[in-house]
């Protein structure tokens, strides 16, 4: 019985030996800048954390990736002729059995020029990411989240006017903080499960328009008490808690709205999702 | 402890401490760079890198690796298309240009002046001077880009292990050596075991009876459970998206919509487990009772024993694979094999499940007489080892009328 314990052991020495510790694979890309004009950026990232924000004038894009090499690989396409770029983390398809648990030390910045006017679309899986916008030129935004835990915040004002902010949330918890930085004309939210902060402080420019429709989960919209808010909602067994807002048919106004300098419409359609407004100084 | 057990324990440990826990990679030779030379090209057949696409680098990395391995040898030739190798430092001086891609192994790069293509060094770095152009993009793996003011028209990569102890060169899965490939599907094989035994261990603990019902009617109606898990699989998401469209049309079903798609996933899932720990509980009583019946002493034969036995049998069908997973077509074969065997075993676990309304009714467990029937009074009136039936006499054979 001893002897068979023992040799147990020393198989399992040499197993744990011959097994080499789970180490992740660095790899950095960049690309100088050379006065482009714009930039269109596709960020796809399958897991771990990532964070993107500004980086150096002199540099167009760079990405830092520390990752499984075994279960993941760097993406890094450029095409000249759009000046777009892809960038980030993609699964391999001939991952080796076993429970993946380096893809949450996996990590990832991303940084983009200052300079360039940005047309940004994000893809990703399950990660938890910090995307900082504050510092760039954006000038659209499509970010779409599965089951990840993403915070978003344009803790700048943005230092052009964007077009379009669309936000797509699975399973996700999605938190935007300083829309009122981003300079966008539209803001679409579509949100399945999840619970889902959209956070309008920050240096308003000019009115706004969001047009939200969430399925099952919490919507919490929290607006300065500067800005007039026009609600419309469509919702279906769902609670909206119209605090502050004056009912005129399917309509709700805010109080400050015939005053107000800024305005934000807003169109909801909820089936079982809730709706909450909170409104800050 | 005895001598030859101490010498057991202190072999453990040699092998613990000796044992190299990272394969060769481009730092791990990184001492002194060789005497910069040119790399004749390899002939037809032999090594060839072609660095004009470095869009995919972690696809480059074998190649990168295998050119670095394969440089300290005596008459090392690889072939660049559309460029040069070469070993040992490299450098472009200022006002010199040149064209087409460069692969510098085992040495450092310094450009001053033009370069007109790509540029890829293993285990090396990159520096590039004030006044330093190149027209394509530069790799360092293993190394460092250090940009002093140059200019470069592509992208600057570079690709390395986080620790630069740690294991560059196989990085990749295709590099992962045999020996570590089985280790690691036997480590992912060994936790699937130890889970499934655990809640098969929960199983028998908390539901003995319904497993064993799940377990009997598995060895009693194969064939009907194994047709019955087939045709689940097959209807399982129709069925669930006409319950949600009919709760949906209903109006007042919308709000259990949630709830019973969650409890129908959780219902599902819970047939899939207990039908095949079910059918590892009815593999390993039958392997069981059969070594009984030869005579082997096989301890107290209890539930545990079977789930474990069974489980133990149902792995055994993984074990080809896991030992010959990394040979191309065998590997896959095994796999194939073992994922068919299981895959059938589950479906007849889950018809079994269905069939016996997870261990609720054993209708088909082959328990034909109920246990409340079995009083004494039945079994009195009922003779044990059946009736010998008498003959109908048939028509022709009517004894004839008595006169």
């Amino acid at each position: 019985m001893r002897a068979t314990l023992l040799t147990t052991a020393l198989l399992l020495g040499a197993g744990a030996a011959a097994l080499p510790a789970q180490t992740l694979t660095n790899f950095s890309v960049s690309r100088q800048f050379h006065g482009e004009v714009h930039l269109v950026a596709d960020i796809e990232y399958a897991g771990g954390t990532l964070h993107v924000g500004a980086g150096a004038p002199g540099s167009l894009y760079a990405m830092k990736l520390a990752y499984d090499a075994e279960r993941f690989e760097p993406v890094s396409a450029w095409d000249a002729g759009r000046t777009a770029v892809t960038l980030g983390l993609r699964s391999r398809k001939d991952g080796t059995m076993g429970v993946n648990t380096e893809r949450a030390k996996q990590d990832a910045t991303i940084t983009f020029s200052p300079q360039a006017d940005l047309a940004l679309t994000f893809t990703l899986g399950a990660a938890q990411s910090v995307v900082d916008f504050g510092g760039l030129r954006l000038a659209s935004l499509t970010l779409q989240t599965g089951a990840s835990q993403t915070e978003v915040r344009f803790s700048k004002p943005n230092t052009m006017r964007c077009t379009l902010a669309a936000f797509s949330a699975g399973a996700a918890e999605l938190t935007v903080r300083g829309l009122g930085n981003s300079r966008c004309d539209r803001v679409t939210f579509e949100g399945g499960v999840g619970s889902v902060l959209l956070d309008y402080t920050g240096a308003w420019q000019g009115d706004a328009a969001l047009d939200a429709k969430l399925a099952v989960g919490g919507l919490t919209l929290r607006i300065p008490r500067t800005v007039g808010v026009a609600l419309t909602t469509e919702q279906f067994l769902a609670s909206f808690q119209p605090q502050g807002f004056s009912r005129q048919g399917n309509r709700y106004l805010s109080t400050n709205n015939a005053t107000a300098k800024r305005h934000l419409d807003v169109a909801l359609t909820t089936s079982l999702g809730g709706v909450t407004v909170e409104w800050v100084d | 402890m005895c001598r030859a057990d101490r010498l057991l324990v202190a072999a453990g440990l040699l092998v613990l401490i000796a044992s190299p826990a990272h394969a060769a990679g481009p730092s791990d030779f990184r001492a002194a760079h060789p005497l910069p030379q040119a790399v004749p090209p390899a002939p037809q057949g032999g090594l060839t890198v072609s660095i004009r696409d470095l869009s995919a680098p972690a696809k480059l990395e074998p190649l990168l690796a295998r050119a670095l391995r394969e440089s300290s040898s005596p008459g090392f030739a690889v072939t660049v298309p559309g460029g040069e190798a070469r070993v040992g430092d490299f450098s472009i001086g200022s006002g010199e240009s040149r064209e087409g891609d460069v692969l510098v192994i085992n040495g450092d790069a310094d450009l001053y002046g033009r370069l007109t293509g790509n540029l890829v060094t293993v285990d090396g770095d990159i520096t590039l001077h004030p006044g330093a152009y190149i027209s394509g993009s530069v790799l360092a793996y293993g190394g460092e880009v250090q940009d002093a003011g140059g200019q470069i028209t592509g992208e600057i990569q570079t690709l390395g292990a986080a620790d630069s102890t740690q294991r560059p060169a196989t990085s990749t899965g295709t590099t992962l050596p045999p020996i570590m490939h089985a280790l690691r599907n036997v480590a992912g094989l060994a936790g699937i075991f130890l889970t499934l035994l655990g809640i098969g261990f929960g199983l028998v603990l908390l539901g003995k009876p319904n497993l064993e019902i799940i377990s009997d009617t598995v060895t009693h109606t194969f064939g009907r459970s194994f047709a019955v898990g087939l045709l689940a699989q097959t209807l399982a998401i129709p069925t669930f998206g006409v319950l949600i469209l009919g709760l949906i049309l209903s109006v007042v079903g919308i709000l259990l919509v949630p709830f019973a798609a969650i409890a129908f996933v959780l219902v599902l899932l819970v047939a899939i487990l207990a039908g095949a720990l079910a059918v590892a509980h009815a593999i390993g009583e039958t392997y069981t009772r059969r070594r009984m019946a030869q005579g082997v002493l096989m301890g107290s034969p209890n539930s545990y024993r079977y789930v474990l036995t069974g489980l133990a049998g149902i792995l055994l069908t993984w074990v080809g694979w896991a030992a010959f997973g990394w040979v191309p077509v065998l590997g896959w074969i095994a796999f194939g094999a073992a994922a068919l065997v299981t895959w059938m075993l589950m479906t007849v676990g889950l018809g079994a499940a269905l069939l016996s309304r997870l261990g609720l009714a054993g209708h088909f467990a082959g328990r034909f007489i109920a246990p409340e029937t079995l009083t004494d009074e039945y079994l009195w009136a009922t003779p044990q080892f059946g009736v010998p039936a008498a003959r109908r006499p048939g028509q022709h054979k009517t004894p004839p009328p008595v006169r």
